[in-house]
């Protein structure tokens, strides 16, 4: 009897487990990819509140478009930034892993668009695309020796269909525009 | 007893649609080159880009691109009707970190059903430019580039209807890199 209780117990926290995790992926894919960078690296994030002004469309930013326009990028009040700084992106499990991990941190809807990768000079950018009702969300996520940073944007048709013209330079131009205020 | 041959009918037609269906994405996915094989090469590359655009994300661009301006309005031409573009490339620090091995698992597939090499094709850069097509019936289906260089590989395949010239004019675009294709005459060897 004592077992089988026991037993329930478990399934029912197997269960509750797997629901949270499930229902966390849902529910905020930003925040999913920078548990996964702290999890896999080791490392902390920092949340840098004057990055907040980043969305505001008044705001100019050098924004490296195809036919070279500068504008904003992120609309309005849409930029979420996680930034790791001073801190080492070593990891003995390695890349490979930490892109599985990243891969299945995101939801199926979650496009794996651009992809980017120096080994040797431990860089690796990688953009994710969905849709998001009449706008799409980028989730821009960087990694280099010591920095790192994950920009989660909405981003306009105009401007991705901007963007696809040159996807290799997506990711800097993402970054660049969310952590960029040049007033 | 006419209930009946209607019923069949309808089963008949939904079969048909079935498998009409089966047979297009069939077709799409033989016109995909599959490159997972290569993603050993990650790791002794100096640097490897990989860029998937599926064919909303196409259609959302054509969408945007002006009619005005003369090379919008070019790009615009040439992405109507393309189902998706997708681009592997790799750099490396030394020669022969990739094996003819990999090579080969590229042109497996490229000696599929509906695929031709065009021959006459070179490029401008050095090493070497593979360029084939995929035909269906009358139609061209995709076009998959294999360009190998010492301390290079890049597999470009885009599907739907694209020929050389539509090719070159995408270089540098959509993550297509410059691979500076030039076709002294066109012809198909299978």
């Amino acid at each position: 009897m004592k077992n089988s209780i026991f037993a329930t117990l478990i399934c029912g926290a197997l269960v509750c487990t797997a629901l949270a995790g499930t229902a966390s992926a849902r529910t905020d894919a930003f925040d999913a990819v920078v548990k996964v960078i702290e999890q896999h690296y080791h490392v902390k994030h920092k949340g840098l509140p004057f990055l907040a002004r980043a969305g505001m469309k008044t705001a100019k930013a050098a924004a490296r478009l195809a036919g070279g326009q500068k504008r904003r990028l992120a609309e309005a009040g849409s930029v979420k930034v996680a930034y790791f700084e001073d801190q080492d992106f070593v990891s003995i499990a390695g890349a490979s892993d930490f892109r599985k991990n990243l891969k299945s941190a995101l939801l199926p809807e979650w496009l794996p668009f651009v992809q980017v990768l120096a080994p040797n000079d431990e860089q690796q950018t990688y953009v994710f695309l969905r849709e998001a009702g009449p706008k799409f969300n980028l989730l821009v996520v960087n990694i280099d020796k010591h920095e790192g940073s994950v920009v989660q944007v909405d981003v306009s048709p105009e401007t991705l269909a901007l963007l696809l013209q040159n996807p290799n330079d997506i990711g800097k131009a993402i970054t660049d525009d969310a952590t960029t205020t040049d007033y | 007893m006419k209930l009946l041959s209607h019923t069949n009918l309808k089963i008949a037609s939904l079969f048909a649609a079935v498998v009409f269906g089966s047979a297009i994405t069939a077709m799409a996915q033989d016109t995909r080159v599959q490159t997972s094989q290569l993603d050993y090469l990650t790791a002794k590359a100096s640097s490897t880009v990989d860029v998937n655009i599926d064919e909303r994300l196409i259609q959302l661009t054509a969408k945007f691109l002006s009619t005005k301006n003369p090379d919008e309005a070019s790009v615009k031409e040439v992405v109507n009707g393309l189902k998706g573009i997708y681009v592997r490339s790799f750099e490396f620090e030394k020669e022969n970190e990739y094996s003819l091995a990999d090579l080969e698992s590229i042109r497996s597939q490229l000696r599929g059903p509906g695929w031709s090499r065009i021959v006459n094709v070179s490029s401008r850069k050095e090493g070497n430019v593979e360029v084939y097509l995929m035909i269906n019936g009358s139609q061209i289906g995709g076009l998959a580039v294999l360009a190998s260089e010492p301390k290079e590989l890049t597999v470009v395949n885009v599907i739907g209807p694209v020929d050389l010239e539509k090719l070159t004019k995408l270089e540098g675009q959509f993550g297509i890199p410059e691979l500076e294709i030039e076709s002294s005459k066109t012809k198909r060897k299978n």
